[in-house]
């Protein structure tokens, strides 16, 4: 036995100090995809919270450079998809692990819309309905401020590693900053109109299937006071709805259409401020998610916001 | 718990030295623990479905051992037989027989509402209740012991390497294992370990690869025509075979670092040279367990050809529904058992056309020509294996070779890149990883072709397997959820 355990630890040892040597640069450069940095950064004391229309909307540096003064750092946008983080209880035990222990002042932007708060119709009358994010990374990554992530990288990686030492893993459209905010780099719906018009239908058909698929979720809204009731231990909580195209924002009036005085009746029963900015003009890649250029003017436009709530 | 997750990449060591450490009564206890935690880390309730009918098939085989005459035995077979086709029915079928049922009296105009169940399907239901039913028929027939020790049994239907997809094991194969003790043996635990890293090369480099080109194509079939679907087809046909086999060398390979001997379930099933040699060669653990529990009590080949055909042919369509509640399971067994009765029907008059030709005197060419005919024929009905619905399915059928003329070689080229995730590297790779398959199954298949090669020197087998794992881990797709077959 103890010549198999000492060639196997030759060789596992070899293998292991190969690979460790050849990732070891890439797994440290700041983008490895469109998640990992979030789970590689440390806990936050601030954090932007939602969905990718929140990951690429809200610059948690540009709210850190007006307002790090009255809020704790470190600054992260902890936002994915809807897919992966819509309220419920994993993200919620996810936030857990994330923020910062002994955080006080910390400020938590909640971004809201309808689908975030939505589970799937059931198939089956009386079905119990689920929810999927259960079963994806934001439930089953336990370790979620660990660097490097082998968790992350051995289950959620979304392509081999051999890829992450081409050097090509960023591809020239998506990059995650270090502070969680993620950078579509598409050039100005202004100079691709046509283009964006054709995403932003593309867009719309989805949204559409969603709608008839989908239905509002007390245990989501229910989740989402949870977090609300959590973090306001640890500092300020706003809701925020972020602004999306016009046929969008159409879409989600028909879909629910007492959102907003929802959102705003949850944020006055729990004492905290709902902005809605729906139907404000910003430009947008796809007429969901801010182009590069209008979140980084609505980030400024919020933390105005936020500045002036303090100054109340 | 998956094979290809850090938590088995914990896991399996631990077990095996746990085992090994042990005093030799107390690996049985150890392994029963260790299955059982294996199992429950899915989902716990279902750990009590395994216990529930595993206790009732124990003393279902412990009262017929003690019972002299079929007839006494019988109650306790059907009792057994109730309980394990029951479950399976509860949580694999019910629902499709209701909807069946559903359609059938919305088509006759007939009012019918039955209740359907949101029950989620327990992981390896088909594998242990056929393993259990098989251990049951075997002690009614008398041609097994029935085993007396509860723990043992237990191990038997639970053993972790086999318990989620087979293979499926005779009580006459395994019980008999658990009651020997297991030192430990260099070569065999070595050969074990090699296993293992070959089944999970084919699993994470090739079938998890293939995947990531092959599913977008048939969740959307009507997008495309021609090319793609064929290059989805023949992905898929290499799809299957890496992830089923590499599953089933994981699991023989941690058996054998143990100490165990499974069953061989896969022989090199595309070199077969007709079908029939085709269900010789693939998942054989399940193929024989159809042909000794239902074809040969059906009659076999013992009463005629028709009654043949018609056995070969049903045992294929309840192959087809072993393998999902589905109609595209049930029409993918069809197709292989019309294969079947063909194949047997048109026999004499192929030796007879052959002979014709002139083929008879040319049996490399003949046999070449039949593998060739036999991988169509079976790739083909995979499409029915894959596809998301008979709709599905038909289009992809009639839409295989359409649209070729329309491409010029250049968007041939792109539709070729693009299959290949638009990425040239991903065509090196997969490229690479599948002629290493065809070289292992051509060695396998060949060893007296392969044995002309002189025997690698230790250095080149060292280097051999860092480059293997090293490989794995670096071109290996760690994000799939699962196992093909974990499904079924």
């Amino acid at each position: 036995m103890q010549k198999l355990l000492t060639q196997l630890m030759l060789l596992l040892g070899g293998v292991g100090l190969v690979a460790g040597l050849a990732l070891a640069p890439a797994l440290r450069r700041p983008y490895l995809d469109a998640f990992y940095a979030r789970f590689t950064a440390p806990p936050a004391a601030s954090l932007v919270l939602g969905t990718s229309r929140a990951a690429q909307a809200v610059l948690p540096g540009v709210l850190q450079a007006r307002l790090s003064g009255r809020y704790a750092g470190p600054w992260l946008n902890y936002a994915f998809t809807l897919y992966q983080s819509p309220y419920g209880p994993s993200y919620l035990a996810s936030i857990r692990r994330k923020l910062a222990p002994g955080t006080r002042q910390g400020l938590f932007v909640l971004a809201v819309d309808p689908w975030s708060l939505s589970v799937a119709r059931p198939k089956v009358a009386g079905q119990a309905l689920g929810f999927p994010e259960d079963q994806l990374m934001i439930g089953q990554l336990h370790q979620v401020s660990q660097n490097p992530n082998l968790g992350y990288l051995a289950h959620y990686l979304n392509f081999p590693l051999y890829r992450a030492l081409l050097h090509d893993t960023a591809t020239v459209v998506e990059r995650l900053h270090p502070d969680g905010w993620l950078e579509i780099a598409m050039p100005s719906p202004l100079t691709t109109p046509a283009r964006t018009r054709q995403r932003e239908a593309e867009r719309l058909a989805t949204y559409r299937q969603q709608a008839a698929s989908n239905q509002p979720s007390v245990a989501r809204l229910a989740s989402l006071r949870a977090l609300i009731g959590f973090l306001k231990e640890h500092g300020q909580v706003v809701l925020v709805r972020v602004p999306t195209g016009s046929a969008m924002t159409a879409l989600e009036a028909t879909y629910q259409p007492g959102f907003d005085q929802l959102m705003q009746r949850t944020g006055d029963s729990l004492g905290v401020p709902y902005f809605n900015y729906a139907g404000q003009p910003y430009l947008t890649t796809d007429g969901n998610h801010l182009w590069r250029g209008a979140a980084r003017k609505f980030s400024q436009r919020l933390s105005d916001d936020i500045f002036l709530l303090k100054n109340d | 718990m998956l094979f290809n997750s850090l938590h088995f990449l914990v896991f399996f060591p631990v077990v095996v030295g746990l085992y090994f450490g042990l005093p030799a009564r107390w690996r049985g206890p150890l392994l029963l623990a260790a299955s059982y935690y294996f199992y429950l880390s899915w989902r716990p309730i279902y750990g009590l479905l395994l216990a529930a009918t595993t206790l009732l098939d124990y003393f279902s085989g412990v009262r017929m051992s003690r019972l002299a005459t079929k007839a006494e035995r019988r109650p306790w077979l059907y009792l057994s037989l109730a309980s394990n086709l029951g479950t399976l029915f509860v949580f694999k079928y019910f629902n499709f027989f209701v909807g069946a049922t559903d359609a059938l009296a919305s088509a006759l105009h007939v009012p019918f509402a039955a209740p359907t169940l949101a029950l989620a399907l327990p992981v390896g239901v088909s594998f242990y209740t056929f393993q259990s039913v098989g251990y049951i028929v075997d002690v009614y027939q008398g041609r097994l012991a029935a085993e007396q020790n509860l723990g043992r049994f237990a191990l038997f239907v639970a053993f972790f390497p086999q318990l989620v997809a087979g293979p499926i094991e005779r009580g006459e194969q395994m019980l008999p294992q658990f009651r020997q003790p297991h030192g430990f043996d260099y070569g065999r635990v070595a050969s074990g370990l090699r296993l293992m890293a070959w089944g999970m090369f084919k699993k994470v480099v090739l079938a998890d690869r293939l995947a990531q080109m092959v599913t977008p194509i048939f969740d959307h079939p009507q997008r495309y025509q021609g090319l793609p679907l064929l290059l989805a087809v023949a992905g898929f046909t290499i799809q299957i075979y890496t992830d089923f086999s590499g599953y089933t060398d994981l699991a023989r390979g941690a058996a054998r670092v143990l100490g165990y001997h499974m069953v061989l379930n896969f022989r090199q099933p595309y070199f077969a040279a007709s079908v029939g040699d085709f269900w010789r060669r693939w998942h054989i653990s399940l193929s024989s367990w159809f042909r000794d529990y239902v074809y040969i009590p059906l009659g076999g080949n013992r009463r005629g050809p028709a009654r043949r055909y018609a056995n070969l042919f049903s045992v294929f369509l309840l192959s087809g529904l072993w393998h999902g509640a589905s109609w595209t399971f049930v029409a993918w067994g069809a197709l292989h058992g019309l294969y079947l009765v063909v194949e047997a029907f048109t026999q004499p008059g192929r030796a007879a056309l052959a002979r014709g030709l002139g083929l008879a005197a040319r049996p490399r060419l003949l046999h070449a020509l039949g593998v060739a005919t036999t991988l169509a024929l079976v790739a083909y009905a995979w499409i029915f294996f894959r596809a998301n619905s008979l709709a599905d399915a038909w289009y992809i059928s009639t839409h295989l070779f359409r649209g070729w003329g329309q491409l010029t070689r250049h968007e041939a080229v792109l539709t070729v890149g693009h299959f290949l995730l638009n990425y040239p590297p991903e065509a090196v790779v997969t490229l690479a990883a599948g002629a290493l398959l065809l070289a292992v199954d051509w060695h396998q298949e060949w060893p007296a072709w392969a044995a002309r090669w002189p025997r690698p020197t230790p250095a080149v087998r060292w280097a051999g397997y860092a480059a293997l794992l090293l490989a794995t881990l670096l071109l290996g797709f760690f994000n799939s959820t699962q196992f093909i077959y974990f499904q079924f």
